[in-house]
């Protein structure tokens, strides 16, 4: 017999990868809606920069403030010059060459990056190991890292959905997403916005990573499977539907964690691509409303 | 002329399309070259942090028998020298079989050493009968492995799963006070959950009840639900049978989730556990399989190349399985006089071979009889072997303090 606390236990806990696997797809989310490009070497740049962050943290007490305004800056100019230089020609090509390319050019960045960094920084696991306070309500332990992580997705949540939906760039991305030609009537430079689409969701995902290694290990091929979750958030969620994609990763996460507990542990990871399946027989519009 | 040159092209291509090397024509069983032992080893990919290290480790391991002129071969009436053929096989086992069907059929080694794991030890064996070539496996544990009818195969893991944790139940049932129950979680991986099998049936057997027994995934990063269980359960002694890596997350959030037992045991307690986890794991106990400073045969020769490649028994707890693939093999082949693949096949079988931690001895089917001591990991990172009591270098604290 579960007892309510073991179950209140899990359901946080749920809420909080949930939240995370959210984060990671927020910035493929906004890339796809945008750029309508797959990008498969996403969440290896979540990889990436845990294991800088854990690196850096671990080898030379950086603190967490100084290297997010140290590396966001690097992982947007990453973004914006992988999309400039090795996918903004590809789509000059036919649909074809571009389809075929993109895949091509995204999951080979992802190898690249991920063997990239265990030269460089070692196969092994690393995590940003604060150690904060736990403490106990009505017996569930909550850990204050728990909570930091919880502020920081919520922070991150409204100030994206935010600046989408406030601020001129915002406007110009929802331009751009839903009619490419009359974004351009109007003068906007849908190369630009799409360039820098795409290096703001390079910048997310980096933030992403911080959050993610105060809680869980990363290691550099970890970046695949998340890649893997992010989709099907965002098909749950809705493109570009950042309150949907929140949903729709604690839905998953929630539910891998009653997974843990009703039924095996070694069951959890492949659950978001079983949902996927059934939700998508369900619901074919996803948790977004159909229009 | 033009002719000339299109001929030597056609050899030159007609060489590179066959993987020519020169070991394409090295004579096997030869005195005059030195006997070619071949190898992969997971250098990356997932178990690269147990072995990364073992490619100079076996380069030195061949440099210091081959000071002395290597291993004595009486049809040649002389010593000839070692030489290995390494490759890394990823850590994958598909890699790692097309690796060793490369040994057999383009290196032309002798016989071949390794691999390590018992995912490697399904597919990889099975191509050691087919070529007739000699194969001492290094950490491939699973008893199961062995029982394939193979005729070729041996294996040098310490410790195999029946032995694994002998003397950690062994010294639970000498401390007070008893404990009366166990939880195990299990990394989902074929030796982990024979270990897991096996054990659990022997707490049993001791009068430890089993309440209760978890499987995780390897890529699992969050253990809430799980640990949510066991916090409920209230087990005296919390056993995980994982390998160091996977294990990592889980070793935190057993701290986070403030779990309490009498001892919280790890199948395999290692170095590269404590470097990412750091003091999280102080007070838990494990299992090492022989430590430099424990005498016994080669056990200078052992220390030597472990000293000189740069690797630490605690960080590298399976270092002691694949140096004993090759002292296995180079006893063999001293002992079969030539080196021939079937009189060294006869001398493997059912022997006996010496190593720093004891005889291996062989059954019929090629699985030995290696054990482990049992170690708890004390005050700042310091790891204290406390049983059996005369190899103890500590006092054992029970119940761990760190767990209460």
């Amino acid at each position: 017999m579960i007892s309510i606390e073991v179950l209140a236990q899990v359901v946080l806990g749920g809420i909080l990868i949930g939240g995370l696997y959210a984060l990671v797809a927020f910035g493929l989310s906004l890339i796809y809606g945008v750029v309508r490009i797959l990008n498969f070497s996403h969440g290896t740049l979540l990889a990436v920069g845990g294991v800088l962050a854990s690196t850096l943290y671990a080898t030379w007490g950086v603190s967490l403030s100084l290297m997010t305004l140290l590396l966001t800056p690097i992982f947007f100019a990453y973004g914006y010059l992988f999309f400039k230089y090795l996918l903004e020609p590809l789509s000059k090509k036919n649909h074809f060459e571009s389809t075929v390319g993109t895949v091509l050019v995204t999951v080979g960045a992802l190898l690249i990056m991920s063997d990239l960094t265990a030269k460089f920084a070692g196969p092994a696991q690393k995590n940003i190991n604060i150690q904060f306070d736990t403490f106990e309500i009505s017996g569930v332990i909550v850990s204050t890292t728990q909570i930091i992580i919880l502020l920081g997705i919520i922070f991150l949540t409204l100030a994206l959905h935010y600046l989408l939906k406030l601020t001129w760039f915002g406007r110009a991305v929802k331009a751009v997403t839903q009619d490419p030609l009359g974004a351009k009537l109007c003068g906007i430079n849908s190369g630009k916005i799409k360039a820098t689409t795409f290096a703001f969701g390079s910048a997310t995902v980096f933030l992403a990573s911080i959050l993610y290694a105060l809680s869980f290990p990363v290691d550099p091929y970890i970046g695949f499977g998340l890649t893997v979750k992010a989709f099907t958030i965002i098909i749950l969620g809705g493109i570009g539907n950042l309150p949907g994609a929140l949903l729709a990763g604690i839905f998953i996460g929630v539910a891998e964690g009653l997974t843990g507990l009703f039924w095996k542990p070694e069951w959890a990871p492949a659950l978001s691509v079983i949902l996927l399946l059934i939700i998508l027989i369900i619901f074919p519009q996803g948790f977004q409303k159909s229009k | 002329m033009k002719s000339y040159t299109k001929l030597v092209s056609t050899i030159v291509v007609f060489f590179l399309g066959m993987g020519f090397s020169l070991n394409t024509f090295a004579k096997i069983g030869s005195c005059n070259d030195p006997i070619l032992l071949g190898t992969t080893i997971s250098e990356t990919g997932p178990f690269s942090t147990l072995a990364d290290r073992w490619r100079k480790m076996t380069e030195v391991f061949a440099e210091e028998m081959n000071k002395s002129g290597g291993v004595f071969v009486k049809s040649c009436n002389k010593k000839v020298p070692i030489k290995f053929v390494i490759y890394d096989d990823q850590s994958v086992p598909a890699t790692a079989v097309s690796l060793y069907e490369k040994m057999a059929t383009v290196d032309n080694v002798d016989f071949f050493v390794g691999p390590d794991w018992s995912s490697m030890g399904g597919p990889v064996p099975p191509l050691a009968d087919k070529h007739q070539i000699p194969m001492v496996m290094a950490n491939v544990a699973s008893p199961n492995l062995y029982d394939r009818g193979l005729k070729y195969i041996w294996g040098t893991p310490f410790p195999v799963v029946p032995r694994w944790s002998e003397r950690y139940f062994e010294m639970l049932g000498s401390v007070d006070p008893k404990p009366k129950t166990i939880y195990f979680i299990t990394h989902d991986n074929p030796v982990m959950k024979g270990i897991t099998g096996y054990w659990s049936k022997k707490a049993e057997d001791q009068g430890i009840k089993v309440i209760g027994t978890e499987t995780f995934a390897p890529d699992t990063k969050d253990f809430t639900a799980m640990l949510a269980k066991v916090r409920a359960a209230k087990p005296d002694i919390l056993y995980i049978s994982s390998f160091d890596a996977p294990s990592v997350a889980l070793l935190q959030q057993i701290r986070k989730m403030k779990i309490k037992a009498m001892d919280v045991h790890h199948a395999m307690l290692s170095g590269t556990v404590y470097k990412q986890v750091g003091d999280d794991i102080q007070g838990m106990t494990g299992e090492l399989p022989w430590y430099p400073g424990v005498k016994g045969d080669y056990s200078e020769f052992v220390e030597n190349v472990l000293a000189k490649s740069g690797v630490n028994m605690f960080d590298y707890i399976f270092s002691l399985g694949r140096i004993a693939s090759y002292l296995t093999m180079t006893q063999a082949i001293e002992r079969a006089g030539a080196i021939d693949r079937e009189l060294v096949k006869n001398a493997l079988y059912k022997g006996s071979f010496k190593s720093p931690a004891g005889n291996i001895t062989f059954d019929e089917r090629g699985f030995p009889n290696n054990g482990a001591f049992t170690v708890q990991m004390q005050q700042g990172g310091k790891v204290v072997v406390v049983w059996p009591k005369e190899a103890a270098t500590g006092k054992l604290i029970w119940p761990s303090p760190s767990w209460q």
